[in-house]
């Protein structure tokens, strides 16, 4: 495996190519944010709290950390005024649908990055779902068993994660979604997990 | 149908064109009619049965050949018929005229005057297509055999020269020499992204993975451009060509066509194509005997914009929800299954054997410097002639709206240009004279996609426009990141505050700070050019978002809620149609009384508006409204 | 089928019909099956299970009411994967609309997660999990369409058909929607009812239109 050096932040990181940018800054000890990202499944790349300003060839642009793979020579800069800002309206956006007491990750994202969790609920009037579809419990049940039990349904201000009925039975009580939730959505698992019913997200009553 | 015969050599090729050229008479007298989703719109089916029931009734099916062509973009005019072989166009053509048609000039060779193109302006009559202003300014490249072939026989395509480039390719070059032609002639891609196609190809070739993909992009999701649609319907062959010899230069031997739902004829289009071409041998197995495999496979898409990016395509194509993913590993290193892939829009597919025969250097010299040859552009709006423009690169938007569509409808006062879909942004009059192509228009703020001008006059709000183009985004949203899904919904509800009189002076610093963090942070193309419309409509007409944030004004008098109907007294001739129209019963009145509207009633549908012939309905803003006329007041009658 | 045990290292032929899941013989490790050499095992799964219900050589005759509709078109497009989309808007066209138990019938005979196919048919616009009407009215709201007073006939239909966009009337005769671009920009405003083109739509004409369709 070819090993490339790059600079997080003004230190010198030498990786193997094609790792992420967020793994190497892992393993030398610099801390990016994430909401959407577990060790040990595939990156996603649906929050984009991880974004980090990187130069290449004399342009630069933000990128996820996540996804982003490690090159030769490339210059990234994990906090600024600019990532901090961009950071901290999209905690504020995720709070539209977070709702205020929320728990975990985004509480503790919220309060390092002074986001006002309830700066556009005033504009958007509508009930809080505390969930901020970043996939992990979708994610990790697929790892789990094939026919995942949960999954998306709808698209785009209408996508919800839903339990499906024809696969209710399988639902291993792992708690392994209830152990990544980073809002906290998911209070407790069990023969009736609390995700919405596919029936009533498609009727419209959730 | 005869025996078809498979082509096996380049030789048998020109052999069967020579066949087919030697049995039309170029003398014989034709009819030619346009079907496709235009001018069936209008009714062309019932005009191509009226002919064949004439012709029969006339004793004249053996001597006159009728025909089906595909769309040539002056929709608006359809149903077009041209009589060959004075080539005589005749538009608006309705079930009707046919008989005359026929007896005049098919029989006796005289013009029915008044289904001549008419200039609105001038009075002035066009006979041929070339000479109705519309069409003399273009350039018409990809599109003008649009007219001469019927989409659904292979045999008009080869007789125009078609598949000879596919020929050149395979015979007498290497992939190698394909692809530096094309670098040549600086192709870039025509689906809006402006990529060179070149270099895309030569990525594609060089990256590791077998097998490798080619794919058309026919998902034209843009609202209010059609260009792909009239192409796919009127002239599939050429897309097909460019696809194998795209397939060819790459190393690929496996093909996808993705077209949209919406387009039943251009699916019916592609499919008949590639079905005929495999009969003739010009696609499958051992293509006219070169020894090159290729085989296609047509995708219909299923009502989502956000399909037609690129990466969002490719998982579709695999089965999965048609999201985008994050494409910092280009598609053309990893694209379907993780197989390098290339993918370009049909326009761009459609150019490929026009390089290939007329060289690289020809297409350069058409265009600008950094964008050569033609690009179709979809006019319209409110301009005079609304259709498909193709002209070559570098044309100023002065001479686009003002010499090929010809001006303002209805004399009005131009305010803005609408260019490169929900994407591209709002251009404003001072901006006219700048040159279209790939890079002028991303200076002030927009830019030129794949071809999209809506055209704007002074009865348009532009807080209404960018309000409709985030909510369409917002529809077509896939929701899968924060930045995108969660800011077009709060923007969306800012705007229609602003637009229903409920705004509020932070309003636009709130919708910049979002704007910023969607075109920085988003994962796909869609959230990062989202804010266009709402940015520029803010940089360049910033009066008119005070007017309705402060004020509660539309100075265009569209946005309903902060517009009042109201019936002029001096011009109202109390005809009872607007009483009898209104939905809600909202107008007072009666016969022989002056009407006035309820203001409690009125839910501003705007029927009386529409329907009143003595302009006597205006629409106020901001203005206080008159009271209204006293019971039993006589109208004031105009001259008998 | 050869699977290696990560934590071991050993390999060993698995003979086993557990999909997910295999006991390395020599650490009693779970070891995960790979998702290519599990569609391996599905398919000889369902292979077995067809033959055990009917135990003759030919394909199963006929297999009634739902199971059937899905069958005929899944035969047609080969039992591909990749061409779910495909397979689901030929079932909307034939069918009309996509009742939940053909949802469930295409995952089992096209072996792909139920969580899958839910999400394509409530991704796409053109799928529709509830019975629609006899006769859909799809209104174009494009820009050109738009900006030539698409809304105002999109208020009249709903007024006249007391129904909301995405609904169905009560008698079950239109179901309304809205699509984005039909590409007739040059003739808008544009609505189409069954596949039928009606451009240039003005407010008075609006119920003619809808009359002619019973």
């Amino acid at each position: 495996m070819k090993i490339v050096t790059l600079k997080i932040d003004d230190k010198e990181i030498k990786t193997e190519e094609g790792t992420t940018i967020l793994e190497a800054a892992k393993r030398a000890g610099v801390e990016i944010p994430t909401l959407c990202y577990l060790e040990g499944l595939e990156p996603y790349g649906a929050c984009r709290v991880c974004s980090v300003e990187i130069e290449r060839r004399g342009r630069s642009r933000i990128v996820a950390a996540c996804c982003y793979p490690a090159e030769e020579g490339l210059k990234v800069v994990t906090r600024s005024p600019k990532i901090d800002k961009i950071r901290k309206t999209i905690i504020e956006l995720a709070g539209v649908m977070a709702g205020e007491d929320v728990a975990g990750e985004t509480r503790a994202l919220a309060s390092e990055y002074h986001a006002d969790l309830s700066r556009f609920r005033a504009r958007v009037s509508m009930e809080p779902t505390k969930c901020i579809l970043c996939g992990i419990c979708v994610r990790r049940c697929i790892e789990a068993t094939w026919d995942s039990a949960i999954g998306f349904i709808g698209r785009g201000v209408n996508r919800r994660v839903v339990l499906y009925p024809e696969r209710a039975g399988t639902c291993a009580i792992c708690n392994y979604c209830q152990r990544v939730c980073p809002t906290g959505r998911i209070s407790s698992t069990g023969p009736d997990p609390p995700f919405p019913h596919v029936d009533d997200v498609l009727s419209g009553r959730k | 149908m005869e025996t078809v015969k498979c082509i096996s050599s380049p030789e048998d090729l020109e052999k069967l064109r020579q066949e087919i050229i030697a049995k039309r008479e170029p003398s014989k007298p034709s009819v030619s009619v346009c079907v496709s989703t235009g001018c069936v719109a209008l009714g062309a089916w019932r005009v191509m049965e009226a002919f064949k029931a004439e012709l029969d009734k006339q004793g004249l099916k053996d001597e006159v050949e009728i025909k089906e062509t595909g769309c040539l973009g002056f929709c608006e005019q359809g149903p077009r018929v041209t009589v060959y072989p004075q080539e005589i166009c005749y538009l608006k053509v309705k079930p009707e005229d046919v008989p005359e048609i026929v007896s005049k000039t098919i029989l006796e060779k005289q013009i029915v005057e008044r289904l001549l193109y008419t200039d609105r302006a001038t009075g002035g009559t066009a006979q041929k297509l070339e000479d109705i202003p519309f069409y003399k300014y273009q350039l018409r490249l990809l599109l003008e055999d649009n007219a001469k072939i019927d989409p659904k026989n292979i045999e008009d395509y080869i007789a125009l020269g078609g598949y000879c480039a596919l020929a050149k390719s395979l015979f007498e070059m290497t992939p190698e020499r394909v692809i530096e032609e094309i670098k040549k002639a600086n192709l870039r891609g025509r689906g809006g992204g402006g990529f060179p196609t070149g270099l895309k190809w030569e990525t594609t070739r060089n990256a590791l993975g077998e097998p490798k993909y080619v794919i058309v992009n026919c998902d034209q999701g843009d609202p209010g451009a059609f260009m792909d649609r009239s192409l796919m319907e009127g002239n599939p062959h050429s897309v097909l060509e460019g696809l194998i010899i795209g397939g060819y230069a790459i190393g690929a031997h496996e093909g996808f066509v993705y077209v949209r739902e919406e387009y039943p004829i251009a699916v019916e289009s592609i499919s008949t194509a590639i079905r005929q071409a495999e009969e003739y041998g010009l696609l499958g197995e051992n293509i006219m005997g070169s020894g090159f495999n290729f085989r296609v496979k047509v995708h219909r898409g299923a009502g989502a914009f956000v399909s037609g990016e690129s990466s969002a395509l490719m998982t579709a194509i695999e089965g999965k929800v048609g999201e985008p993913r994050p494409k910092y590993v280009h598609t053309a290193v990893k694209g379907i299954w993780d197989k390098p892939s290339c993918l370009n829009n049909d326009k761009t597919w459609a150019t490929v054997p026009l390089i290939i025969l007329r060289g690289g250097q020809w297409f350069r010299r058409i265009g600008t410097e950094g964008s050569s040859g033609t690009m179709i552009f979809s006019l319209v709006g409110k301009v005079n002639n609304t259709g498909l423009v193709e002209v070559p690169m570098g044309i100023t938007l002065r001479d686009l709206i003002y010499k090929i569509g010809g001006g303002i409808r209805g004399g009005k006062r131009f305010k803005a240009v609408q260019t490169g879909g929900p994407s591209g942004g709002l251009i404003p009059e001072e901006y006219l004279d700048l040159p279209v192509d790939f890079d002028e228009l991303t200076k002030v703020g927009s830019m030129m996609g794949s071809g999209g001008m809506v055209v704007m006059d002074e009865d348009i709000c532009m807080v209404d426009t960018a309000r409709y183009f985030v909510d369409f985004l917002l529809e077509e949203s896939c929701g899968k990141c924060i930045p995108c899904r969660e800011g077009l919904r709060v923007l969306s509800k800012i705007l229609n505050d602003v637009c229903e009189g409920k705004g509020k002076d932070e309003d636009v610093q709130t919708t910049e700070d979002i704007a910023e963090t969607m075109r920085e942070a988003s994962l796909c193309a869609l959230g990062q050019t989202a804010a266009n419309p709402v940015l520029t409509s803010l940089k360049y007409f910033r009066d008119e978002w005070e007017q309705h944030i402060r004020d509660k004004r539309c100075s265009a008098r569209v946005c309903k809620a902060l517009i009042n109907y109201y019936i002029d007294p001096e011009k109202c001739q109390a005809c009872l149609f607007c009483l009898r129209e209104c939905p809600v019963g909202a107008v007072q009145g009666g016969k022989d009384q002056v009407h006035w509207v309820d203001q409690e009633k009125c839910v501003k549908c705007g029927t009386c508006y529409e329907v009143c012939n003595f302009d006597a309905v205006k629409k106020l803003s901001g203005e206080p409204i008159p009271p209204h006329p006293p019971k039993g007041m006589k109208p004031v009658r105009k001259g008998k | 089928m050869e699977l290696e045990c990560q934590h071991c290292n050993y390999k060993w032929d698995y003979l086993g019909d557990n999909e997910y899941y295999a006991t390395c013989p020599r650490c009693r490790y779970k070891v995960k099956i790979p998702k290519d050499k599990a569609s391996v095992l599905r398919r000889k799964k369902l292979d077995q299970e067809l033959k055990r219900r009917f135990p003759m050589e030919k394909r199963p005759g006929k297999l009634f009411g739902i199971a059937g509709i899905v069958n005929k078109v899944m035969e047609d497009y080969l039992y591909d994967e990749s061409m779910l989309i495909q397979i689901l808007l030929r079932l909307q066209r034939n069918f009309g609309w996509l009742p939940r138990e053909m949802l469930s019938e295409v995952s089992k005979q096209l072996v792909v997660p139920v969580s899958q196919v839910y999400q394509v048919a409530t991704f796409y616009k053109a799928f529709s999990i509830a019975p629609r009407g006899r006769h859909l009215v799809r209104v174009c709201m494009g820009t050109s369409c738009k900006v030539r007073g698409a809304p105002i006939v999109l208020d009249n239909l709903q007024r006249l058909m007391n129904v909301e966009r995405g609904e169905t009337t009560p008698d079950n005769r239109f179901s309304l929607e809205t699509v984005n671009c039909l590409g007739c920009c040059a003739l808008g405003p544009m609505m189409t009812v069954d596949g039928e083109y009606h451009g240039g739509v003005k407010l008075p004409n609006v119920k003619n239109i809808l009359s002619k369709y019973g």
